[in-house]
């Protein structure tokens, strides 16, 4: 096996576990044992594994809401997401996280917010520590397309330029908020905007490419490990529904088609032969996992006011 | 009025707040290589009102840091920051841009902790200054302490004194695990306090009685303990009354059993506090001697804070906004002696010019 095949082998595996994560989600969904909202990466795999595998473990990361896609590629233990999602004890946060506040700070991932763009400092701030302490780690923000909308998106991409910060921005742009479109919300472009204020950039239009992520990701890091910050605006397709575990085609904000575009390039459907291959194993682990969360006792009184300051 | 009469001579000297606040600014970066402190205009020549002059010069500017105007963003880097190590001390020179911050305040900071499960802290100081004055208007002048101790997860104190900076901030920065506001203020800044040389006090991050009575409690905030004292010393001169002062000093976490053993004591209380009264302090202060036994009072208590309005610019109007001593000392009386106490009342119609022209020491 060659080492490119090596790669691709390896960042499918994880891009097909956090897909038979997402979709054993789904399932367990309608039984209520997962009781607060998700919001599914699926169709946007290939950015969270791409940017994840040109990192070095212990850069530290800063995402979303929509961040099971992010948790696992960073490395985090699926025994304690499942048990997370269920609100029960043995949660990474024992309960008081769910899925829109998904961590692990062992492997990186600082945190992940539900309020719009209010992460991207953290990342700026982190980094402007870390380049204090000088072991040449990173910090990467993740937001989406909306977040570039917010104010403190503006200040921090104008503070990390100015004191030149290590810190990677990238936009998963998968051009809605919510239900609303890119083109309505907008007026800007998210490179040109980004180098207005002296943060270089490019744009991935091939955001179901896993390699095509993790090259653009390597040379984007190489260019913030030596100080300064850079940003890479990931085009993707969000597949399901804003929130939730259905589809939502029929209310025609969007349309069928645009995302069967991707689907038709998306190596998670596209190279069924390695799918067959690896879904058994990687089935057994998510098992593992869902078994963890059931056995897990949920939080009780004596929990309810631990860790408030 | 002397806030320290306890203090053995050998061990006072006297001290501004504006002083206080740079010696615990400079003794906290010379103690921890972590600790930075960034903000608008904090390296600059008027170095926040004296509290950080010359740190920049000292400390370089990787650690004394002008910032862009943005607040909300500069908030978020704090604690992006912290999360990694670092204390951060940020500073605003009115606390009403601290609104500007809420977001990452509110929505972040004060639940960092709570929402990780415990897995992640974010400490940090956060120092904003009250204006008050010379038409610091409805944008200058707020004092958000009810606004911030509402939210669990932060910790909200007003140092009324030097003594009180120099106990508390080294307890706080490094110490605290989480988020903490402190509320300055600013007509405190050019004061002269007689402090210890060294702390005595264990109950620094909480409430403290400043000045023990037998017949009327006072639960004072900031600046309106100075208020307190002076109209303690006003109602023991002209009307044999003997006033407890209380030093409320932590919003967030009061010393409630202070407080209620004081009341229970005297049966009688005013309250002052620095902002409004709806949903504030004074009623906070109120619920909890209420929900532990509401027999204490022997009467509806006094209560004293901003006029419900916006603050205004004109100095006639703005004298009348802000409680005077005139109130304090009438609160006082009318707890002591009910409202035909008969007693003359001070007249003096601004405090801020008696604290502009005050130099203390106090």
């Amino acid at each position: 096996m060659t080492d490119h095949d090596q790669v691709y082998r390896r960042l499918f595996r994880s891009a097909l576990l956090i897909r038979l994560v997402e979709e054993r989600i789904i399932e367990l969904y309608p039984s209520d044992r997962i009781q607060s909202p998700v919001h599914l990466s699926i169709g946007q795999e290939a950015v969270a594994v791409g940017i994840c595998d040109a990192l070095r473990p212990d850069d530290l990361l800063f995402a979303t809401y929509r961040s099971h896609a992010f948790y696992i590629a960073k490395g985090g233990r699926l025994g304690p997401m499942f048990a997370e999602l269920y609100g029960r004890r043995d949660g990474i946060s024992g309960g008081k996280a769910g899925s829109m506040h998904l961590s692990a700070p062992d492997v990186g991932l600082m945190g992940s917010s539900a309020v719009v763009a209010s992460a991207i400092p953290h990342a700026v701030g982190a980094a402007m520590a870390l380049k204090r302490q000088s072991g040449g780690r990173i910090a990467v923000a993740v937001y989406g397309d909306g977040a570039t909308e917010e104010g403190v998106y503006h200040e921090s991409l104008n503070f990390a330029s100015l004191k030149k910060i290590p810190v990677l921005f990238i936009c998963e742009n998968n051009q809605l908020a919510v239900h609303s479109h890119l083109a309505e919300r907008q007026s800007y472009r998210i490179v040109e905007h980004a180098a207005s204020f002296g943060v270089p950039g490019r744009r991935i239009d091939q955001g179901w490419d896993m390699l095509a992520v993790r090259k653009a990701t390597e040379e984007a890091v190489a260019h913030v490990r030596n100080g300064k910050p850079y940003l890479l605006e990931i085009m993707t397709a969000r597949y399901m529904e804003h929130v939730g575990i259905g589809e939502d085609f029929h209310f025609q904000y969007r349309s069928r088609t645009e995302i069967d575009a991707w689907k038709e390039r998306d190596p998670l459907i596209v190279d069924q032969a390695l799918v067959g291959e690896l879904t058994a194993e990687l089935i057994r682990e998510i098992d593992a996992a869902v078994a963890h969360a059931e056995q897990s006792p949920s939080p009780q009184r004596a929990d309810l006011l631990t860790d408030v300051l | 009025m002397n806030a320290s009469s306890s203090i053995p001579a050998s061990d006072a000297r006297v001290v501004s707040y504006a002083q206080a606040l740079l010696e615990t600014m400079d003794s906290a970066m010379a103690a921890h290589s972590n600790v930075f402190l960034m903000g608008q205009g904090v390296d600059d020549f008027k170095g926040i009102f004296g509290s950080t002059t010359g740190l920049a010069a000292k400390y370089g500017s990787d650690r004394v840091f002008d910032v862009p105007l943005m607040e909300e963003g500069m908030t978020g880097i704090a604690l992006g920051a912290a999360l990694v190590g670092d204390y951060p001390v940020m500073t605003h020179i009115r606390a009403d841009f601290a609104f500007l911050a809420m977001n990452q305040i509110v929505n972040l900071a004060s639940k960092y902790s709570y929402m990780f499960g415990g897995i992640m802290r974010c400490p940090m100081l956060i120092r904003l200054v009250v204006g008050r004055s010379w038409g610091q208007g409805a944008q200058h002048s707020q004092s958000p302490q009810a606004t911030f101790a509402h939210y669990p997860g932060l910790t909200v104190v007003m140092p009324s004194s030097s003594q009180s900076i120099l106990d508390m901030y080294p307890k706080i920065i490094n110490r605290c695990p989480g988020p903490v506001i402190s509320i300055e203020h600013r007509l405190l800044y050019n004061l002269d306090f007689t402090v210890a040389g060294k702390s005595a006090r264990d109950d620094s991050l909480t409430s403290y009685v400043l000045r023990p009575g037998r017949d009327v409690t006072v639960v004072a905030t900031s600046i309106m303990v100075l208020e307190a004292m002076r109209a303690a010393s006003y109602a023991a001169e002209r009307a044999g009354v003997d006033v407890e002062v209380i030093d409320l000093n932590s919003i967030s976490h009061p010393d409630w059993d202070l407080v209620f053993n004081s009341v229970r004591k005297t049966g009688r209380l005013v309250i002052a506090d620095t902002s409004w009264l709806e949903y504030g302090v004074a009623g906070e202060v109120v619920r909890q001697i209420v929900l532990r036994n509401p027999s204490v009072l022997k009467q509806p208590p006094s209560m004293l804070g901003m006029a419900p309005a916006p603050c205004p610019t004109a100095k006639s109007l703005e004298d009348l906004y802000y409680p005077s001593l005139h109130d304090t000392v009438n609160g006082i009386l009318v707890q002591a002696r009910g409202p035909e106490h008969g007693v003359e009342l001070p007249n003096e119609a601004s405090m801020a010019d008696v604290y502009k022209r005050f130099r203390g020491p106090f």
